[in-house]
């Protein structure tokens, strides 16, 4: 079911709880790697638009379970893999995927789900090259019920509403203990060398794709 | 919120309101099987012996059909896409519909359910196991009448009012630019992995070849013949999952 990810393009995975954290750590990564002379792009949370398109329907209807905010992200990720990710790996760039996996897990562990369901969920992604954490700002405060701002703080927003147990403080410190204990300490200065020397095969591309990473 | 997957105190309340739960019906078959015709008969049968009944049609959740329709007229979703976002559907007709009306003692009459999906992706080429967990923890249907059609039937019956649709017809997977051709090879295996499903999964089969009145009074007797039991420890599972969200009913 994975797909394989293809060579000779990188995917690094920037994971964090909050959605702020992540965007600020892939911008800096990617501008790092930019002034090193590395093809690099970003692919972001809800590039499907499917979340922000949910909260247009009737607000009577935006009653969201953790189950299906899971599949929700699991559905965005189908859609950055096949239109921003793979298009990208398969021109040889390095991708950075912010967030990716571990995010969804850690954060619909937050939520209340089993981590056994949300990885057979998400069994379709490739493993990414690289994990890098994104450094949590604000570890002791909850997830802000602002819908635009990232996966948890989406769900603390819906969840918020709908949700009466749900508590933002607890679900974010128990996705940070997660991640914390998931993600490998990479730090950004050893990616950065890792890949400095990193040269795509130029020329490779195919129209879609090199439509598809210049969207990212 | 507490984990959803640790709720024994809620399983206990579940298990006391075995005998005030209402029943859960799915009709499945391929197209052109007259499913709809018979939910129809069934449920007005119902309601005239003082039932209370709700009925909920395939990919209808108010939040999330106007998503699957926007992205099916685009033609761009892959078989995953297209399967999850059928799921997330299913899930929210599940905890907005189907399970407030079972556990208020209502009668659900689903126009198909699970198997729609697992038919209809596995036909995509998708894992059947991959699918089941999508689906979990999931209400397992008191009865599953299995509206059975041949292929050819269902392509003759599909064709006599309308062309079949893109995703319908399995266009993405078939490549096929003619909606009737591709729709009775794409068929073929849906009605395939139907057959599977229906010895795994005990359906009960009507021969949907028969004239309507004859299919709704065995539907009937199917019907009557259902014996009350207890919630199966899957179906505890997910309503456990949908009253920690609503503490409220759990009193």
């Amino acid at each position: 079911m994975a797909r394989e990810a293809p060579a000779p393009g990188r995917l690094i995975g920037v994971e964090g709880s909050r959605g702020a954290d992540v965007a600020a750590e892939a911008d800096a990564l990617v501008k790092r790697l930019r002034a090193r002379g590395v093809d690099a792009a970003i692919s972001r949370w809800d590039a499907s638009g499917l979340f922000a398109e949910l909260l247009l329907g009737d607000a009577a209807d935006v009653v969201l379970s953790p189950r299906m905010l899971a599949l929700m992200y699991a559905t965005d990720l189908v859609f950055r893999l096949r239109w921003e990710i793979q298009p990208a790996l398969a021109h040889g760039r390095v991708v950075v995927a912010a967030p990716y996996v571990s995010t969804a897990i850690g954060v619909g562990i937050g939520v209340g789900l089993p981590e056994a369901w949300l990885r057979e969920v998400l069994r379709f992604a490739p493993a990414a090259a690289i994990t890098r954490p994104a450094k949590e700002r604000k570890p002791d405060a909850g997830w802000q019920p602002k819908a635009d701002r990232g996966f948890g703080e989406y769900c603390a927003s819906v969840l918020g509403s709908t949700s009466p147990g749900f508590k933002r403080r607890a679900a974010r410190a128990k996705a940070m203990a997660w991640l914390a204990e998931a993600s490998p300490k990479t730090r950004r200065k050893e990616i950065v060398d890792g890949l400095a020397g990193y040269e795509h095969p130029a020329g490779k591309a195919e129209p879609s794709a090199r439509a598809a990473s210049q969207r990212t | 919120m507490r984990n959803v997957a640790s709720h024994e105190p809620l399983a206990a309340l579940v298990a006391a309101h075995d005998s005030k739960r209402g029943l859960l019906i799915a009709f499945e078959g391929p197209e052109g099987s007259g499913k709809t015709t018979q939910r129809r008969l069934l449920k007005t049968w119902l309601q005239s012996e003082g039932h209370d009944v709700v009925t909920s049609r395939w990919a209808s959740s108010r939040l999330v059909k106007p998503l699957i329709k926007a992205r099916k007229r685009l033609r761009v979703l892959t078989a995953e896409e297209y399967s999850l976002l059928h799921a997330i559907d299913f899930r929210h007709r599940l905890d907005t519909v189907i399970l407030p009306a079972l556990w208020a003692g209502k009668t659900v009459i689903a126009d198909r359910y699970l198997f729609t999906a697992l038919a209809r992706d596995a036909a995509r080429g998708l894992e059947l196991d991959w699918l089941l967990h999508m689906y979990a923890p999931l209400v397992w249907p008191d009865l599953v009448v299995y509206f059975a059609l041949d292929p050819l039937d269902s392509s003759r019956r599909v064709a006599a009012t309308r062309a079949p649709r893109f995703y319908e017809s399995g266009q993405d997977v078939t490549g096929l630019a003619d909606p009737l051709t591709s729709y009775r090879q794409f068929i073929d295996r849906v009605i395939t992995e139907y057959e599977n499903l229906s010895v795994i999964f005990h359906f009960v089969k009507v021969d949907a070849d028969q004239v309507v009145y004859r299919q709704h009074r065995q539907v009937r007797q199917i019907v009557q013949a259902v014996a009350r039991r207890p919630w199966p420890e899957f179906s505890v599972e997910a309503i456990s999952e949908w009253l920690a969200r609503h503490p409220h009913l759990a009193g």
